[in-house]
């Protein structure tokens, strides 16, 4: 399988001198395309770190990030943003959909910053919504839709540009259990039907279970690898729960 | 420790202030120059001369200055709540730390004074430098040469009134701010930041409609206009009205309904509609149009008040000056009204008296007017006739050539420019032969002045006086005109200059701070197209593509309407004489850019660091 996503020996320190902080201590991963993968530990482990170095919305202190066989250590200003819209897709935990835009604007204007050809935009914005199930939403603004139905929007808007990987922060973590179910199941049919590879950064260990692959972060450094292997869903929640209360009260908040 | 606080709350967030600052700055410049003219380059010129209009203008000056002064503290008041509702978590978390509201109104206090002092500080600078263009402006606009006249001064009486006035303005907003913060709930302060927007769903097809409906109102006021002309229009009620209502709700329904029709009209072009962040601007426009409509229709109408009033008032002016030079053609003009009792050689006489006339004049005519007879002349109506040789003379003196028509001939249109100051008689141009069966009326002697005008003017006008003579009965001088001219003119200018200004002052400075609170809200939005991947030039762009909709579209329209109000204005200013058009709209294009576009600059500057740092 095509390596998508190679994470090596990754280190972000902030601060100098005494107090220094290590948010990520050396992690190395790796997503192969199509793989569907969770990041879990607690607040302080290096999660939300390790998302924005991948993301390109930060800079890592050392350590290399090559996604698609592109090194982004060396991009810059103009490179990082045709990068950026080109190669990532992003869904937030509070979806981030442009309020004074309609729904389908929302996905149009992610295609529109790629800069593809007018004619198609309609189209593929029409395919995607229909895939998420958001096709009569297209018309209405982001206030007027569910927070289920604007997170799929935004999943909708984070995939319609086929990107390498999608990266998500949360994205469940501002809807209801109903919701956030409807948008996992969303999740994975983008994984299994378009063979998105999706990089899912999450405290839930209900979200965490639809993922193939779990990785556990703790003080900057991988904890612990789960794979779902051939495991069905409730079984592999069973599993990311044991290691939940394993890693005891440093992660007492995830549940 | 409060002022070392103050201090540096307004040195952090002087970018915040940049507005508020310039609009007190160039408030206090506006206040200063136009309280300063008295002592300044032509006026006071003319009030070494005792001239009434010196102090017709003081007293206009005093009053329209409470008027602005009213004007600038509304203003001033509007940016003040403007920043503290940008504040409101800073102020806060004050108050969460434990800081008492009273403490926190004294800190506000403080910034207030300290923002104050500098803008008082650079406004009077600048209104110095101002009164000095000023001054220029009116002595370049006199014939005469007074170029001793201009100096950098400062009036320290006109300083004293602008410190009063700002002084007051800012006790008020101190005072304001104190209540606001005093009234105001913690829960809301701190969660101040969060404000629910409420977007409706519009359709589109009635902005199509609602405009149609406003460029037929705008049609339909200025048919009136051109129609009536702008003396009727303005001054019948029954047309002034209803004309002034359908310009007003025209442009409303303009601005409303602009940027609906634009989507529309976009929409259906896929490949505009789609381009780069089109889409994001155009829907950034339309959700803000049912705030600012309001706002815009008013800007655009100050707008149109500044333009009018500044064009008009140059152009006026430029009138006046077209008018004078034809008014006097010599340096003096004596007339002596009983020329049938005695004819004088005025020049032996003067020179009899003491004055050398050689010597001090570089030329002087003495020319009769006689009764008209019809039966020599042929002319029923005409009051007087004069030999063409003397018509010859005085025209030559003015480099026009001589007469070449028919003789005798009613001179309809020929009797400007014989003498300074009116002549008001009508006359018949005679063969000189033909003067011999006429008795003389008039004696008419006009003279140039060889050196100095004014001392010679003083000699002159000495030495007549010492003669106890009755053919001087109506003297006039060039100088005299001029001073009155220059009266009249100053009087239009300055108070067209003063309001015009306060206008355009008070609609760039709404329009700015209305943008920049929408730039703010803007932020979070840029950042996530940041984040989509968005270049940073094409963020940047949108944001002053925003700024610039908002302050070009009143502008446009403002331009519009007072291009047809020109032409009324110009129609009605024509009939007392000739307008420069062209210099009257350049002086007032250069107000308007440096002004509104100083304003424009400064705003889309800040509204693209803030999409910057989103």
């Amino acid at each position: 399988m095509e390596e998508i996503l190679a994470v090596t020996d990754l280190k972000k320190i902030y601060g100098r001198g005494g107090a220094v902080t290590r948010a990520l201590d050396g992690v190395s991963l790796s997503l192969e395309a199509g793989e569907f993968v969770g990041v879990m530990g607690p607040s302080g482990s290096g999660k939300t770190t390790l998302l924005n170095c991948v993301s390109t919305i930060d800079r890592p202190t050392s350590g290399s990030i090559i996604i698609d066989g592109r090194q982004l250590t060396g991009l810059k200003g103009k490179e990082l943003a045709k990068f950026r819209r080109e190669r990532l897709g992003f869904i937030f935990q509070d979806c981030n959909l442009l309020d004074t835009l309609t729904a389908g604007e929302n996905i149009a204007l992610a295609l529109s910053i790629t800069g593809a050809p007018a004619g198609q935009i309609p189209g593929r914005v029409r395919e995607m919504a229909g895939l998420l199930g958001i096709e009569n939403c297209l018309e209405k603004y982001p206030y007027e839709m569910s927070g289920g139905q604007q997170q799929r929007c935004a999943a909708a808007r984070a995939m319609v540009t086929h990107p390498a990987l999608v990266l998500a922060d949360e994205p469940t973590g501002a809807l209801d259990s109903k919701a956030a179910r409807l948008l996992l199941n969303c999740l994975e049919t983008l994984n299994r039907d378009l063979g998105a590879t999706i990089l899912m950064v999450t405290h839930d260990a209900f979200t965490a279970s639809c993922c193939g692959r779990v990785v556990f972060l703790r003080d900057g450094q991988i904890f612990l690898e789960l794979k779902r292997g051939g495991d069905d869903r409730r079984a592999f929640f069973q599993k990311i729960i044991r290691v939940v209360t394993e890693m005891g009260g440093e992660m007492a908040d995830v549940l | 420790m409060f002022s070392k606080l103050a201090i540096r709350n307004v040195r952090r967030s002087f970018r915040d202030y940049g507005v508020y600052f310039l609009t007190l700055t160039f408030g206090v410049c506006l206040f200063y120059t136009f309280n300063a003219v008295k002592g300044q380059g032509a006026m006071a010129y003319l009030a070494q001369r005792e001239h009434p209009a010196v102090a017709v203008i003081q007293i206009l000056v005093d009053v329209f200055s409470v008027f602005v002064a009213v004007v600038l503290a509304c203003l001033i008041l509007y940016a003040n709540r403007f920043l503290l509702r940008r504040r409101k978590r800073e102020l806060g978390t004050y108050l969460l730390l434990g800081l008492s509201q009273g403490q926190v109104s004294r800190l506000l206090f403080l910034e207030t004074g300290v923002i104050g002092l500098v803008s008082l500080g650079a406004g009077l600078a600048l209104g110095v430098l101002a009164s000095f263009g000023l001054s220029a402006l009116t002595l370049s606009m006199f014939q005469i040469d007074l170029a001793g006249m201009l100096a950098l001064n400062f009036s320290i009486q006109a300083a004293g009134k602008t410190l009063l006035s700002f002084g007051l303005i800012f006790l008020l907003v101190m005072v304001f701010s104190g209540v606001r913060v005093s009234r105001s709930r913690l829960i809301d302060l701190i969660y101040g930041q969060r404000k629910n927007e409420v977007l409706k769903v519009r359709s589109l097809t009635p902005a199509v409609i609602q405009l149609a409906a406003g460029i037929l109102c705008l049609a339909a006021a200025y048919a009136t206009l051109l129609t009536f002309g702008m003396a009727i229009a303005v001054a019948v009620l029954p047309i002034c009205i209803p004309m002034l209502a359908l310009g007003t709700v025209g442009t409303l329904l303009i601005f409303r309904s602009l940027s609906g029709f634009v989507m529309k009209l976009v929409q259906g072009r896929p490949s505009l509609y789609y381009k780069n962040l089109n889409l994001f601007t155009l829907r950034q426009w339309l959700s803000k149009v049912h705030t600012t409509y309001l706002a815009q229709t008013v800007v655009c109408i100050l707008l149109l008040l500044a333009i009018g009033i500044t064009a008009s008032s140059v152009g006026l002016n430029n009138t006046i000056a077209s008018q004078s030079s034809y008014q006097a053609p010599f340096d003096i003009t004596v007339q002596n009204l009983s020329g049938e009792e005695e004819l004088v050689d005025v020049d032996q006489v003067l020179g009899d008296a003491g004055f050398d006339t050689k010597e001090k004049l570089s030329w002087s005519y003495s020319t009769v007017f006689y009764y008209n007879d019809p039966e020599v002349t042929g002319f029923e109506n005409a009051s007087a006739a004069l030999r063409v040789s003397d018509y010859d003379a005085l025209r030559l003196r003015q480099g026009k050539p001589a007469y070449s028509g028919l003789l005798p001939h009613r001179a309809d249109q020929l009797e400007e420019e014989l003498t300074t100051g009116s002549l008001g008689l009508s006359y018949v141009l005679i063969p000189d032969e033909m003067a011999q069966k006429l008795s003389p009326c008039r004696q008419i002697w006009s003279a140039d002045y060889a050196g100095d005008p004014e001392a010679t003017e003083e000699e002159l006008m000495d030495t007549i006086q010492s003669l106890d003579v009755s053919f001087a009965s109506w003297i006039t001088t060039r100088l005299n005109i001029y001073q009155d001219l220059m009266g009249s003119k100053m009087l239009a200018l300055f108070l067209g200059l003063y309001l015009g200004f306060t206008f355009l002052l008070a609609a760039a400075a709404v329009l700015a701070l209305q943008q920049l609170s929408q730039g703010a809200d803007n932020a979070g939005r840029y950042a996530l197209l940041r984040r989509l991947g968005a270049e940073e030039t094409l963020v940047a762009r949108s944001a002053t593509q925003q700024v610039a909709l908002a302050f070009l579209l009143p502008l446009l329209l403002a331009l519009v309407h007072s291009v047809v109000g020109m032409k009324a204005a110009n129609d009605l200013i024509a009939t007392a004489g000739k307008v420069d058009s062209v210099s009257s709209s350049a002086v007032t294009a250069l107000v308007l850019v440096v002004v509104y576009g100083g304003y424009f600059l400064a705003t889309a500057l800040a509204c693209r660091r803030m999409a910057k740092s989103a």
